[in-house]
């Protein structure tokens, strides 16, 4: 396999791409386009260093599974997918920069797999920028709204359902079971403010509002203290908790509003990384369960253990024969990967679809091309048991929401809220 | 290095003028410094108060609120700027930048709809707080928080410079007024010493080189041995031929 590195420019860490195990040469016609006769480059800008390095890196690896698959195939039309890879540590300032580096300078054929909100919600106006590269971002991993709606919606496609229906669906099912005191724990800034706009919209329907709010600065690690978010929540009575973070600072708020007495529901939206929280709390405490009986998490793909489902069997499947590693250039601190992952499933069902699209686009892919093919996308079968279908006024595939709950130590599909909560 | 207690005094003096003109600069520097920069504070802050309710105002009313939180976040890294909040027309926050939570005191509204206010968060420090209306106030208003802090900071900065000139100008120029000092009283020891050695000794062969100046000193020296008898009177104490009889 070879592996290209590159030093990031401006500060943004270590660049690196991930190729597939093929050359880079470039023929001089799809240069300028993104692709060659042998290859097409897709970029993508995550974070694979920092406290939220595990959603960047699984859901490279779920995506890495899948491309890699094809490309041991033949390819699409004769060309290997190259996945070029470029840290932004989950900060906003490097993911400008790293997308500037991969529309100008790597020349990519599409943005892909971009990891979070603050991140993308400032390379969307460069998109808009660069249209007449018509350089879309595909399947973000993040479920905020400025992808999804005007002005900067027409340069995004999503696969998963967003932060709004998540939160909507989180509200619905505690007001169900008499948990109408809802108080939230969120990141300050655009994430958060996103899954909180959620919770404030649909607390609206019933006409409720969010009792109590805590927030805590992006970037914290698990050995920072939550006391005072939770004695705040606490302190407003709140019956219920949503969480709108990361895994770290999640489990640190778990932990600390567990020992501080704060004995509610708490929720987490998918981008939280459910299994990297998991371990966290299995890790530090003596007592984990007494951490997880009342955590509830919202996935945006179905559970990667109903081997009933066709796209998990060969999730599965492809996971444990290529077992994909991180990119090595790009990793600061050891991470030890999991076998299977809601992000990892994630990043497989976004490769699958983008695999998809470019089949679709024939054998002389274009970027001015690639609107056409995903609008071509009615009813696919992606292998989840819902169909994927993309239009103009329809740019997000699925709207399914999943809530898991922990049993035996591992997230499970949670069937009823009344039973549990 | 012994002073002579003639000029003591004069020492004295001149300590005391360093004194003043050191405190009453500090003083004025502090007072300069510190509504300039309150003043520039303040002003920027408007400008991003009224930047930020500009732009505001088609997020609020037509797009997602983490755009909203996005935009201030931005601004947030401005020094100086400590915090950020915006709340619609109801009186509800729709973005910040505080953690843990919103202080107390701004939940419970005091200061609100201001231009310019002071505020002491516990936990937090001191701010100057300045407002803009977005759409004149109908959509809401955004408020900024300038650390005072900072302000106090950089006063500390200045006069710390500023002392530190002072001082350094200061025992530069108390080791020359001594050494001056010690300079002009050394003739007026050597002629107190000659006046007394030529009052014990009438003979006045006594001479540590006072008689040889052609000073005051001198005169003086020479007018002593007069005095004594022992010397002819100085010519600069014999009357002149212009002068009355």
């Amino acid at each position: 396999m070879r592996r290209m590195t590159r030093r990031a420019a401006l500060g943004a860490g270590v660049g690196g791409a991930l190729v597939l195990p093929w050359s880079l040469s470039r023929a001089a016609s799809g240069d300028a386009a993104g692709f060659t006769d042998t290859e097409i480059i897709l970029g993508m800008s995550a974070a694979f260093s920092g406290p939220s390095r595990g959603l960047g890196i699984e859901l490279y690896r779920g995506a890495y599974a899948y491309f890699n698959h094809i490309n041991r195939a033949g390819g699409i039309g004769g060309r290997k997918i190259v996945l070029r890879t470029y840290d932004d540590g989950y900060q906003p300032n490097p993911s400008v920069e790293n997308t500037v580096k991969l529309i100008l300078k790597d020349r990519v054929f599409a943005l892909f797999g971009y990891v979070g909100t603050p991140t993308v919600t400032r390379v969307l106006p460069l998109l808009k920028k660069f249209q007449n590269e018509k350089t879309f971002l595909f399947f973000p991993f993040t479920g905020a709204q400025p992808q999804r709606q005007p002005p900067y919606g027409e340069f995004a496609f999503n696969l998963r359902a967003s932060y709004r229906q998540e939160t909507e669906g989180l509200v619905d099912n505690f007001v169900s079971v008499g948990r109408k005191r809802i108080g939230m724990f969120y990141q300050a800034d655009a994430y958060g403010r996103s899954g909180w706009a959620g919770v404030r919209r649909a607390l609206r329907k019933y006409d409720l509002k969010i009792v109590g709010e805590a927030t805590y600065r992006r970037g914290q690690k698990f050995t920072s203290v939550m006391r005072r978010q939770a004695q705040i929540l606490k302190n407003a009575r709140a019956d219920a908790v949503i969480c709108i973070g990361a895994y770290a600072a999640c489990a640190a708020f778990l932990r600390d509003a567990v020992d501080n007495g704060l004995r509610v529901p708490i929720a987490n939206l998918s981008f939280v990384g459910s299994e990297n929280l998991l371990k966290l709390i299995a890790e530090s405490q003596d007592e984990p369960r007494r951490y997880t009986e009342l955590l509830v998490n919202s996935q945006v793909v179905p559970s990667y253990e109903d081997a009933s489902i066709p796209a998990i069997r060969e999730y599965r499947e492809l996971m444990q024969r290529y077992n994909p590693q991180p990119p090595r250039e790009l990793l600061k601190e050891a991470y030890a990967p999991f076998a299977h992952s809601f992000v990892s499933l994630e990043g497989f069902l976004d490769a699958k679809l983008m695999v998809e699209i470019l089949r679709r686009m024939g054998d002389s892919p274009e970027r001015g091309k690639l609107e056409s093919a995903v609008f071509s996308v009615k009813d696919f079968d992606l292998g989840v048991g819902v169909p994927v279908t993309f239009s103009t006024d329809r740019r997000q595939g699925l709207d399914r929401v999943y809530y898991t709950v922990v049993d035996g130590g591992r997230f499970v599909p949670l069937d009823d809220w009344k039973g549990r909560f | 290095m012994k002073v002579q207690k003639l000029f003591q005094k004069t020492l004295f003096g001149i300590f005391m003028l360093f004194g003043l003109i050191g405190i009453s600069t500090s003083m004025l520097a502090i007072y300069t410094v510190d509504s300039q920069l309150t003043e520039e504070y303040e002003s920027n802050a408007k400008g991003v108060a009224k930047t930020i309710a500009d732009s505001s105002v088609d997020i609020i009313l037509n797009r997602d609120l983490s755009a909203l939180q996005s935009l201030i976040d931005q601004f947030v890294e401005i020094q100086g700027i400590s915090y950020i909040y915006i709340i619609n027309d109801s009186g509800e926050y729709l973005a910040h930048t505080f953690v843990p939570g919103i202080p107390e005191e701004i939940l419970r509204g005091e200061g609100h709809g201001a231009e310019s206010v002071r505020r002491s968060l516990p936990g937090m420090g001191d701010f100057v707080e300045v407002s803009s209306p977005i759409l004149a106030g109908v959509a809401g208003r955004v408020y900024i928080g300038m650390d005072t802090g900072l302000v106090a900071l950089k006063i500390q900065r200045a006069i710390g410079q500023q002392v530190y000139l002072f001082s350094t100008i200061f025992v530069i120029g108390i080791i020359a007024a001594i050494w001056l000092v010690n300079l002009a009283a050394r003739p007026v020891a050597n002629l107190l010493a000659y006046a007394v050695e030529l009052a014990r000794d009438q003979s006045g062969e006594t001479d540590n080189g006072v008689l040889v100046r052609d000073d005051e000193v001198g005169q003086l020296a020479r007018l002593f041995q007069y005095i004594s008898g022992t010397g002819d009177l100085p010519a600069s104490a014999r009357p002149s031929p212009t002068s009355p009889a």
